[in-house]
């Protein structure tokens, strides 16, 4: 009755090199991490030195108390968290999933800092405790952001990334206005390994061992999770409690592991997705490998950062670091492996259920063009005093913008030119929630500042500039290339942008923790410090915009045709590959000129096309004008804000930008569901 | 024969709308049903009902005399099994595996498979003619097959009863009757009670032994092929005037004016 096939007869086989990439990998790290050992003991001694040690040798001393019990924790917290990441990929049927990109990671080390700051007694109490309330505030923040939308699991990565950078800011925040009770949470934010007894490894053990047994034990429910919701309970599993259960498990595991050593990005998420890659086909067999290779992976990053303290100036370089090196390249390849199942909230967004009502641009536009003005005298004029607020009188604002005019100045112009980049963006991509920020090309634009910042080397603004537009062009070609094939759908762009941010990150904590000046500095920088901007700078910055614009006006056609395809757009006469090009730079260009005045952490770019779009206005042209304009009065805002918040102290304004759009972007990521 | 399923006073809102209201229907052990009606008539909402995929807003369902509520799930998931109208895709797992977790609702998440487990899920392979690709990943199957294999998932689960949200919607008509002639055996070699539904008003008529069919979820018509298959009753279903001629005994050929 059916049709006979020739197929293969047995069941499936593990693919030959899942054990041995696995066995390479474990391999390389141990002899890697023993290597400077092996020099002053033998191998025998090296091995036992994880039970016993010589009195009479200091070097087998050290190995007991410092080496063994390091690479003991590496490898339990390393296996924990593959284990948890695997979990996390299969209770949301996501492969992007994992504590990291979910936010758990970044709210445990928030609800660590609360406690630090505000109720140190919980701290001495029990560390996990504010770790786990602040991962689970995370994840149900994800949760409930997601609830309406089904999971989607771009959306799910979306809302992690958004609520990581959120936390991430108010953590920011706190660290600016309290810093000299946070110092150490540098270091240990950014996950150090450090050991010097077997007492953190007692002590984490257990716990990590009875939270993978549980986890192994939800394993057959899982399972059924696959089958999809209406299957999964119509075989009579309670799909709700299993998520809500494996979760909650997940998120204890993550915030054992942050309470105790602090953010080790990326590894929950790299050990699935090797484990994919190369081949685990059930969840009896990710799960094993993820757990196998998460020890591998975390034990090979944090060699690294023990041979990167050793080798440089001796300051410390924490494994955070090195795992989201290794990190950043696997994520890297997962894009070019996973079919792009997956739709980008807004991509499916039906046009006739979502476009609001078509204003008059010129309304529009003489309305935010008046609240920019009201702004700008606002904040020219009206401003605290030690004593009470009073208005500074015109005859002495030529002194005043000194102070208060250049900063400006930067403020709006950098909104201008990321409202500008982001309506690019969003129209080259065809995707309404991209953004320079989100798609990682502020990130690339920072990574090269960062680097040059590290690298201790003295460049003007100028320089800075430049080098942030080659960083972000770079971003942004690297991103086209690699979404080329998908034709910029969602899981791709958005994974190359996290990939990015992670890069950058990376390259931050190393700053962070090696602690002095330049990490204020850079800090400052990050999160858009105007104040650093001085007059010419501003006033260079202001030709540059406009002539940036005047270039605009040539594109607005081109920019109409692109979305309707190569195809279409070349048959209309459209040279498409040049017309890409030039856009490409152009965003690159205003990315960059934003990035340098406002850091790279603000949501502007995301929201003021949005905005524009909300107000009314749908064609090329009036999008980028509105867009540029609310773009420059929200920062100007911010700008104004950021001084008198905490007067007589100062906030950067890009971290209150941050905060606002954050806001923002989460209302309109849930409003979204709703249409 | 005493009721299987028993709807009484069934409503069913979802916002404002009102799906289903006052339906009052019952469902015989060993019947197989199928549930015709036009788009947006509420027939998958009664299946999605009996399947408890969904609450009632009002009124009552009960499985064998004993009210849904008052079952656990995995006693309900031992004699209901439900396949929906889109199943997901089922990322890498072989035929087998995926037909493994079928047994899930009588072992739980922790007890061992014992021989007739294994017994069980072999018997269902053989019967839904998928032994040769019992070691190939699901994803890889063709439409027809993939179908196939979910239904013997829902077979190695041994349940007394099979709930089908249009099993053959995507498919050619080669696999449309192949499949359906499956059910249609399955149903008599194990003495299964089948609601199925179905847009074909030609195949259900052909292979089932009731037909109900709802609108604006109500019951218009509910009998046999026989009875339903009128064109005055056909007309009332779809809304359109329509003409049926019955070709052999047991098979109608409907047609649109």
């Amino acid at each position: 009755m059916y049709a006979e096939t020739r197929l293969a007869t047995n069941t499936p086989g593990l693919p030959a090199r899942l054990p041995l990439a696995a066995a390479l990998l474990w391999l390389g790290a141990l002899a890697a991490s023993a290597s400077p050992w092996l020099a002053e003991l033998d191998p025998a001694a090296l091995i036992s030195a994880f039970w016993t040690y010589n009195s009479h040798d200091y070097t087998s001393v050290l190995a007991h108390f410092s080496w063994a019990p390091r690479v003991s924790v590496a490898i339990l917290i390393g296996c924990g968290l593959g284990l948890a990441g695997a979990v996390t990929q299969q209770v949301l049927g996501n492969p992007l999933a994992s504590p990291t990109t979910l936010g758990v990671e970044a709210g445990g080390q928030f609800g660590v800092t609360i406690a630090t700051l505000f109720a140190p007694a919980v701290l001495a109490f029990s560390p996990d405790l504010a770790a786990v309330a602040g991962g689970l505030l995370a994840i149900f923040l994800v949760i409930a952001l997601t609830w309406r939308l089904g999971f989607s699991p771009v959306t799910v990565i979306l809302a992690g990334l958004v609520i990581t950078f959120f936390m991430g800011a108010l953590n920011m925040a706190f660290l600016l206005l309290k810093g000299e009770w946070l110092g150490n949470l540098f270091i240990w934010g950014a996950g150090s390994l450090v050991q010097n007894n077997w007492t953190p490894f007692m002590d984490l053990w257990p716990r990590v061992l009875v939270l993978a047994l549980a986890l192994v034990l939800l394993m057959r429910p899982l399972q059924l999770l696959q089958l999809g919701q209406a299957s999964a309970s119509s075989l009579g599993a309670r799909v709700g409690m299993i998520r809500m259960l494996a979760l909650f498990l997940v998120v204890l595991m993550s915030a054992t592991v942050v309470s105790r050593v602090g953010v080790v990005a990326f590894v929950g998420l790299a050990a699935p997705v090797l484990a994919r890659l190369l081949g685990a086909r059930n969840l009896v067999e990710r799960l094993v490998w993820s757990t196998l290779f998460g020890g591998g992976l975390l034990l090979l990053a944090d060699t690294l950062a023990h041979w990167a303290s050793t080798w440089g100036d001796g300051s410390l370089v924490p494994t955070g670091t090195t795992t989201a090196l290794i990190g950043g390249p696997i994520i890297l390849l997962a894009l070019q492996s996973f079919r792009n199942t997956h739709h980008m909230p807004g991509q499916d967004a039906s046009p006739t259920g979502f476009i609001p009502i078509r204003r008059p641009a010129v309304v529009i536009g003489s309305v935010l063009l008046t609240l920019l003005l009201a702004t700008f005298i606002v904040s020219m004029g009206w401003s605290p005093g030690l004593q009470e607020w009073s208005w500074t009188p015109l005859s002495q604002w030529d002194d005043a913008w000194v102070w208060r005019g250049p900063r400006m100045l930067a403020a709006i112009l950098a909104g201008v030119s990321l409202g500008l980049a982001g309506t690019l963006i969003q129209r080259m991509t065809g995707n309404v929630m991209a953004s320079p920020e989100m798609l990682g090309i502020s990130g690339g634009a920072a990574l090269v500042m960062v680097l040059i910042v590290l690298s201790g080397a003295e460049v003007g603004r100028a320089g800075q500039l430049t080098a942030a537009t080659v960083g972000a062009a770079g971003a942004l070609g690297l991103l086209i290339l690699l979404a080329r094939r998908h034709r910029f759908a969602g899981t791709q762009l958005l994974l190359g942008g996290l990939a990015l941010y992670v890069f950058m990150d990376s390259g931050l904590r190393l700053v962070m923790a090696s602690g002095g000046t330049v990490a204020s500095k850079l800090l400052n920088w990050m999160y858009g410090a105007t104040w650093l901007i001085s007059e010419s700078e501003a006033l260079a910055l202001l030709s540059l915009i406009l002539l940036i614009s005047l270039c605009l006006f040539t594109v607005i056609r081109p920019l109409t045709i692109l979305p309707l395809g190569d195809t279409s757009a070349s048959s209309l006469g459209l040279p498409v590959g040049r017309a890409r090009l030039a856009l490409l730079l152009l965003a690159a260009l205003l990315t960059a000129s934003a990035t340098v005045v406002i850091g790279p952490l603000s949501f502007v770019g995301l929201i003021a096309p949005h905005l524009a779009r909300v107000l009314g206005q749908h064609t090329v042209g009036r999008q980028m004008m509105v867009a540029a304009l609310a773009g420059g009065l929200l920062l100007a805002v911010a700008d104004y804000l950021s001084r008198i918040v905490v007067y007589p102290g100062q906030l950067p304004a890009g971290l209150l930008a941050a905060l606002v759009g954050g806001l923002y972007f989460l209302w309109g990521l849930s409003r979204h569901g709703r249409s | 024969m005493s009721a299987f399923f028993e709807v009484t006073n069934l409503g069913v809102r979802i916002g404002d709308t009102a799906i289903v209201s006052n339906l009052n229907i019952g469902f015989r052990e060993g019947e197989v049903t199928a549930l015709l009606g036009h788009n947006g008539s509420g027939k998958s909402t009664l299946l999605k009902i009996l399947a408890r995929q969904l609450s009632p807003s009002t009124g009552e369902a009960s499985l064998l005399g004993h009210s849904f509520r008052d079952t656990g799930a995995r006693e309900f998931a031992r004699i209901v099994g439900y396949l929906p109208q889109h199943p997901p895709g089922t990322d890498g797992l072989t035929v087998r595996e995926l037909v493994a977790l079928g047994r899930y609702p009588w072992r739980g998440p922790l007890g061992r498979y014992t021989d007739e487990d294994h017994q069980l899920i072999d018997q269902a392979i053989e019967d839904t003619g998928l032994s040769r690709f019992r070691h190939r990943s699901v994803d890889t199957l063709s439409g027809g097959e993939r179908q196939r294999a979910w239904i013997a998932m829902l077979l190695a689960q041994k349940t007394r009863c099979l709930l089908l949200d249009e099993p053959i919607s995507a498919l050619d008509v080669k696999h449309q009757v192949e499949t359906l002639r499956l059910v249609h055996r399955l149903a008599e070699e194990r003495d299964l009670t089948v609601i199925v539904v179905l847009h074909d008003v030609d195949l259900a008529a052909r292979f089932c032994d009731r037909l109900v069919a709802l609108r604006e979820g109500q019951s218009i018509a509910d009998g046999t092929p026989q009875e339903v298959m009128t064109s005055d009753t056909l007309e009332t279903i779809y809304g359109v005037p329509m003409g049926v001629m019955e070709r052999a005994p047991g098979q109608w050929v409907s047609y649109v004016h």
